[in-house]
């Protein structure tokens, strides 16, 4: 046979989330690091998946579609990096627990123009243990607040680092990204020195 | 009058489980969306004997291709890629690269510390 089918090469994927208030530069945050343009893809949810149970006039169940940005990157040590980004939308909150399962962790972008829309994201990852990074997407390289100043509208724990970041800058999104899984790090071991 | 979803590959116009017999994947345990996809050698033999998605997933899974990679570039929701790539699974034609399981899942500490350790060394060198 002329063509050589890949069978398993010993890739092994990880993940980490991108979430955040609706319009607060996700998907550019993806964007700047993927090796592919970020893609879509559509999940159909039923009722009989999740339990929303809406029921349209002729008695047919209705079918809701969400969509949900990811990015790829190839890493060295045979590691496949892909970025989720979390779908906007409060209704969709439901899907957020499958992109945590299984995630290193999460990047919360933040605008500082409109700190409550990353507030639930914020309380889904603690309540789900899930490590996350506070990123804050610096737009036009302006700092318009401090890490404390931030920490303090965010009310979150001296614990969860906030970073400064442009999104649309690929380094910075690296860094980001680098911190998260540094973060966990951390939390493994001290977890595992207490235990 | 809802308008149900519809999916528009190769000119066909099909409702999304119609490929899938109507199953949901409901039932089965979710693979998951970064799962990484691979064609094995049997499957590159059979390939011919599927059609429509089965086939596409096989042509794209000849370089290892996520779960939600394979719902994005066949445009069909990932619950039908789910079930289809279960379908090729259990006849042998790929296989599943499951990601390795979060932290406190396990008691595999280091194992995952070292995981970590590669990711992070993997981030800095790009």
């Amino acid at each position: 046979m002329a063509s050589t089918p890949s069978e398993s090469t010993g890739l092994t994927p990880v993940k980490i989330v991108v979430a955040g208030g609706f319009g607060v530069g996700k998907t550019t945050f993806v964007g700047a690091i993927s090796e592919i343009e970020p893609l879509r893809s559509e999940a159909i949810i039923t009722d009989a998946s999740y339990g929303i149970d809406e029921v349209t006039a002729d008695g047919t169940k209705t079918e809701t579609t969400v969509a949900m940005d990811f990015g790829r990157i190839s890493l060295k040590h045979q590691l496949v990096l892909y970025l989720f980004g979390t779908p906007g939308q409060d209704r969709f909150h439901f899907m957020w627990d499958e992109l945590a399962r299984g995630a290193i962790g999460a990047v919360v972008l933040v605008d500082t123009r409109r700190i409550e829309a990353c507030f639930a994201a914020i309380d889904f990852f603690e309540k789900r243990r899930t490590p996350f990074v506070v990123a804050v997407n610096t737009f036009h390289g302006q700092r318009l607040h401090g890490e404390d100043e931030v920490r303090n509208a965010l009310q979150i724990g001296p614990e969860a680092p906030i970073v400064f970041c442009d999104a649309r800058v690929r380094v910075d999104v690296q860094r980001v990204l680098g911190n998260v899984v540094e973060h966990t790090l951390d939390r493994v071991m001290s977890e595992a020195a207490a235990s | 009058m809802t308008s149900m979803p519809e999916t528009h590959v190769g000119g066909r116009i099909v409702r999304p489980y119609t490929m899938t017999g109507g199953r949901t994947g409901v039932g089965h345990p979710m693979i998951a969306l970064e799962a990484l996809v691979a064609v094995t050698p049997a499957g590159m033999r059979m390939r011919h004997r599927f059609r429509w998605e089965a086939a596409e997933i096989i042509a794209r899974s000849r370089s290892e291709t996520a779960i939600i990679e394979l719902a994005a570039l066949l445009e069909v929701p990932i619950g039908v890629v789910r079930v289809l790539t279960a379908d090729l699974q259990e006849k042998g034609a790929v296989t599943i690269t499951e990601p390795a399981s979060e932290s406190g899942s396990e008691a595999d500490t280091p194992g995952y510390t070292e995981l970590l350790q590669k990711v992070l060394d993997g981030i800095n060198a790009l």
